[in-house]
């Protein structure tokens, strides 16, 4: 018999576990100041399509009780099932590299937490000599992964629940005292100053607007087919979109969050290079927090303790995202009739080999994310198109406005779905390799270089035609009877 | 802090921060009810 998700906070909670990642902690900060500051928050409240998306996903896994691949053969058909595999294999390949990146967080937790990384003279040759190791970041790739996979093998209401009634509340206190401590900090009244200053002017550069969109589009997790997921497990009469907009609101809040602590502290540290710190990229967006963050923790008054409590934030926000991407696959698996524990062991495995090269190679890794995380936007227009095949209308009514909804989803729904999600998509999509394409004009073709169109291309052509070709014969296996 | 400042911080504040206290707040309403 299938797990439910006990409450209606228990699924809250272990959603927001899915939406507030470490795109909310290493990335939002960084892409406010380089567009702006305050011109920014402007498109990027206005923006809140994610909100609808996260709906979608919802209505969809409860309607249907399958993971990604299910759901696309019940709701559009089964000639598009290839769709639902592509949305579940995007997530799978980025739950490669992700963990990864969740076993830097608790190797950098470890540093602070034993002394070592604010005693380092040098934070990047501390990063350097960490990455270039190679044993490290798989060792801890494995640590990451294999903690995962046995809060899944738990099950949904004593794995996943459990872990998120944990992580989340904990994540945020972490989140608030660091701000609180940030806030209080000589100067930090010139971090805020810095975010929330409006210059009007900014708002004309299509940039800013372009890049409210991503950040939108990336930051709350709809579209990858794992709200779906934890919607499998939902109770019958849930409401859905409440639900969405507390998820949706809640991931900005953290975000909003985080920036008042990164930019409070920033500004408060080091006032004459604020602007440029924050403006540090990196490999993935780990500059300002790998390199930058201990260096500011080492000038604060118990910087040590404070900088524990930053990557432990950070090790949990990974945490809660990973083990939703490791439910995915596991549930697409047991659509297929394999036991719960067999399809963990499968997901577990492929992902501690697959997660190898991204962390032996900054390189593979980059392209992984560029590759996969653009093809995110290509999964949220499947999401918009199987709503769409089955009705809009229909949808709206059947699965969103049902009698026990607690608020009314609008015909504005329709418009989204219809108009703007797609629009979104292809504006975006079409910016992002324009803007490569312009960085690099003799090589964004090719398709293995690290971040070009051409490579884009080449794997989402691999395994579409995959996807395509054994179309049958997956839908043949997903939609059995009997599954678990 | 200027004054416009502290208007988008109140702003922004307001609909992100008092958008999800308002949701939590209903969602918590309507749970009681049920």
């Amino acid at each position: 018999m299938r797990e439910h998700f006990t409450s209606r906070w228990g699924l809250i909670i272990s959603v927001v576990g899915i939406a507030v990642g470490t795109g909310n902690i290493w990335r939002f900060p960084r892409i406010v100041a380089a567009n702006g500051g305050g011109s920014f928050l402007i498109p990027w409240v206005v923006f809140l399509w994610s909100i609808p998306l996260i709906m979608t996903e919802f209505a969809i896994g409860k309607m249907t009780r399958y993971g990604t691949i299910g759901s696309f053969a019940v709701l559009v058909g089964k000639k598009f099932a290839w769709m639902g595999t592509f949305v579940g294999f995007v997530a799978t390949a980025i739950m490669f590299y992700y963990s990864v990146v969740a076993g830097w967080c608790i190797r950098y937790f470890i540093l602070a937490g034993t002394g070592q990384l604010l005693n380092s003279p040098d934070h990047e040759s501390t990063w350097n000599s960490f990455v270039d190791s190679r044993w490290q970041p798989i060792l801890f790739h494995f640590i990451t992964i294999s903690t995962g996979a046995l809060i899944v093998k738990r099950g949904v209401v004593n794995g996943i629940e459990k872990a998120n009634r944990f992580l989340i509340p904990a994540l945020l206190s972490l989140l608030v005292l660091s701000c609180l401590r940030a806030i209080t900090l000589p100067g930090a009244a010139k971090g805020l100053a810095y975010l929330f200053t409006p210059d009007f002017s900014a708002l004309l550069n299509y940039k800013v607007w372009l890049q409210a969109l991503t950040q939108n589009a990336w930051d709350t997790g709809a579209g990858w087919g794992l709200i779906l997921t934890y919607a499998v497990y939902m109770r019958k009469k849930e409401d859905i979109s409440l639900n969405a907009a507390l998820i949706g609101l809640g991931n900005n809040s953290v975000s909003l969050l985080v920036a008042i602590t990164i930019f409070s502290t920033v500004f408060a540290l080091i006032p004459e290079r604020a602007a440029d710190v924050l403006n540090t990229s990196g490999p993935a967006n780990t500059g300002l927090t790998f390199i930058w963050i201990p260096q500011l923790f080492s000038i604060i008054p118990g910087g040590d303790l404070f900088s524990a409590f930053f990557f432990l934030a950070l090790a949990f926000a990974a945490l809660s995202s990973l083990i939703a991407m490791i439910e995915l696959s596991t549930r697409v698996l047991m659509d297929m009739n394999i036991s719960r524990n067999s399809a963990l062991l499968g997901v577990y495995l492929v992902t501690l080999v697959l997660g190898i090269p991204s962390a032996l190679s900054m390189e593979f890794f980059l392209n992984q994310d560029w590759t996969w995380g653009i093809a995110l936007m290509l999964s949220g227009a499947f999401m918009a198109f199987a709503v769409l095949k089955y009705g809009v209308h229909r949808f709206r009514g059947e699965q969103l406005n049902f009698p026990e909804s607690d608020l009314h989803v609008g015909r504005w729904y329709g418009f989204l779905m219809r108009f703007a999600i797609p629009a979104q998509v292809f504006v975006l999509i079409t910016w992002w390799f324009a803007q490569v394409i312009q960085a690099d004009p003799e090589h964004w073709w090719n398709p293995f270089a690290e971040e070009s169109v051409g490579t884009c291309f080449f794997q989402w052509t691999l395994v579409i035609s995959i996807f395509l070709a054994a179309n049958r014969t997956i839908v043949g296996r997903t939609l059995r009877k009997e599954r678990a | 802090m200027s004054f416009l400042s502290i208007l988008m911080m109140v702003l922004v504040l307001t609909i992100v921060w008092g958008g999800f206290l308002l949701s939590l707040l209903v969602a918590i309403r309507k749970e009681r009810q049920k």
